[in-house]
């Protein structure tokens, strides 16, 4: 979403401190929500008893698990209050060509990356983001809002139940549980092996770490971008 | 005791009797192998548990009790237990049989709840609207007594909450077993029972031991709430805990329709998951398969 700034010709910054710090805390907040929450989901199996005699006991899980989600939940506010800095005072744009908003081209993109697979059609020329990437970022970022609603329905049903019919909690709960599995098969799997394990990355791709990406890369993965920089 | 000593001197140096040192002999290898308290025997002839195991009994909460204390003289009439005209005297299902009001000398509190509380009330009405009726139920149909939820010979004292409340989940499941699954499916199960977590509720913390209350009355049921969840309203008992409609009366439409939007939500959740899961793995699969692709031409 920013514009990009030429350290040289070869390098280029790709995600910025802010994005690169927002990245880990979400990593690390992800993952201990992922192992506190499973671990009381599936309680009966030998592991999460582990897990919870490791942190000591069912409170403690319940605790972990509610820090964990204000530190990510702390992370989804810090970059919304970003993308109003961003429109309101850099003047970028939120919707355009190189923001993660969705737009038709990424479905005609998936379609033809998709005849990719199967060796019938070229790689599309991607811009600064990706069908996919779009779809992490998304999927992350909504799912973070209504996981965190779900999320203080189960934290606070007491304050809930005063002006909502009791089977809301219920269904939270339903929710709550569902967007998880999603969330983690999505995010565990799919987002690592996209990023980091497909053959063209392996063994780890450093952009979101580093924030560095080089021209190869980007002629390669973001040819699109690479134009709009270098007109 | 002295019929014992009277052996005893028989037997010690200076009695020469080989007759009667055999005879001692067998009566305390019978003392020592044979059943401890016969009359204990609660099953009919031949099926197990006819006896009690006095080690296990020793090591119970009654286990200084002498059998007379609970069991009384085992007579009725001139008749006493065992009886070798009958040997079926005074012997069948304890649970029925046995007059439990003796368990009201020593444990006055809990037998007085039990007495108004929901077990109690149906036993009676089992026992006393059809009378011949009752007997024909089948013994799982019969309202509880003490004996159905409490080993009287086994009953283990100074257990911690979290040991009381797991055998309490297994017992009240004889029962009910699809209350005690779906309180295993909730939260309080999982924290109670999986976890150990001596905060989170067991069946009786809200739905009362000795009373068992169903809890169908909204006011109980907040009463019940409000004992972990002091900002607890009328809304907050609805929240769904035993998420079934077994054993539910059909006019309770209100959760029934609960129990049935949750199943909604929870198969189109399901059904959610599984497209866009699949998608994406197939997406990611094929993708590693075409980039596998690529580089082994590259290399060739």
């Amino acid at each position: 979403m920013t514009t990009q700034e030429k350290q040289s010709p070869e390098t280029f910054i790709r995600f910025s401190p802010l994005q690169r710090l927002l990245h880990m805390v979400v990593m690390i907040g992800f993952t201990g929500l992922a192992v506190t929450g499973f671990s009381l989901k599936f309680s009966a199996q030998w592991w999460a008893h582990g897990f919870a005699w490791l942190v000591g006991g069912a409170g403690h899980l319940a605790y972990l698990h509610r820090f964990f989600a204000v530190i990510t939940y702390g992370c989804v506010l810090v970059h919304i209050i970003w993308l109003f800095y961003f429109k309101l005072v850099l003047k970028g744009s939120i919707t355009g060509p190189q923001s993660l908003f969705p737009k038709v081209q990424d479905i005609k993109d998936m379609f033809q990356h998709m005849g990719y697979f199967f060796g019938r059609r070229s790689i599309p020329r991607f811009n600064r983001f990706t069908y996919w990437e779009k779809f992490d970022y998304l999927a992350l970022f909504l799912g973070m809002n209504t996981m965190g609603l779900t999320g203080l329905f189960l934290w606070f049903p007491e304050f809930f139940t005063t002006f909502l019919p009791g089977v809301f909690i219920n269904l939270a709960q339903v929710l709550h549980l569902y967007e998880a599995i999603l969330a983690v098969a999505l995010k565990f799997v799919v987002h690592i092996v996209t990023t980091h394990l497909r053959p063209e990355t392996f063994p780890v791709e450093k952009t979101i770490f580093n924030g560095k990406t080089t021209r190869e890369k980007m002629m390669h993965e973001h040819p699109e971008e690479l134009d709009s920089i270098e007109v | 005791m002295n019929a014992f000593m009277v052996e005893l001197k028989k037997w010690l140096p200076g009695q020469k009797r080989f007759g009667d040192r055999l005879l001692f002999c067998l009566t305390l290898s019978m003392a020592l192998l044979g059943p401890q308290c016969p009359e204990a025997a609660v099953t009919p002839h031949g099926q197990p548990g006819w006896f009690i195991d006095m080690g296990r009994f020793a090591a119970s909460a009654h286990g200084t009790f002498s059998c007379e204390q609970c069991h009384g003289d085992m007579k009725r009439g001139q008749t006493m237990h065992p009886d070798s005209e009958d040997p079926f005297f005074l012997k069948g299902n304890a649970n029925r049989q046995y007059d439990y009001k003796r368990c009201n000398a020593c444990h006055k509190p809990v037998f007085e709840q039990y007495l108004i509380g929901a077990h109690a009330k149906v036993l009676l009405k089992q026992q006393t609207d059809p009378p011949d009726e009752y007997n024909k139920l089948p013994e799982k149909q019969k309202a509880p007594t003490c004996g159905n939820c409490h080993s009287s010979h086994y009953v283990k004292g100074h257990l911690s909450r979290v040991e009381i409340g797991r055998q309490m989940v297994s017992v009240c499941g004889t029962c009910h077993p699809a209350q005690s699954a779906t309180y295993l499916d909730n939260y309080h199960g999982k924290a109670a029972v999986n976890l150990g977590d001596k905060h989170a509720a067991f069946c009786t913390d809200c739905h009362g031991a000795h009373h068992s209350r169903s809890l169908k009355d909204k006011k109980e049921a907040l009463t019940a709430c409000k004992r972990c969840h002091p900002e607890a309203t009328e809304g907050f008992t609805q929240v769904v805990i035993h998420n079934t409609t077994r054993d539910l009366p059909e006019n309770d439409r209100e959760k029934r329709a609960h129990v049935a939007l949750i199943r909604v939500v929870t198969v189109l959740m399901t059904i959610l998951v599984l497209l866009v899961v699949g998608f994406f793995y197939g997406h990611s699969f094929i993708w590693m398969l075409r980039e596998l692709h690529e580089k082994l031409r590259k290399h060739k």
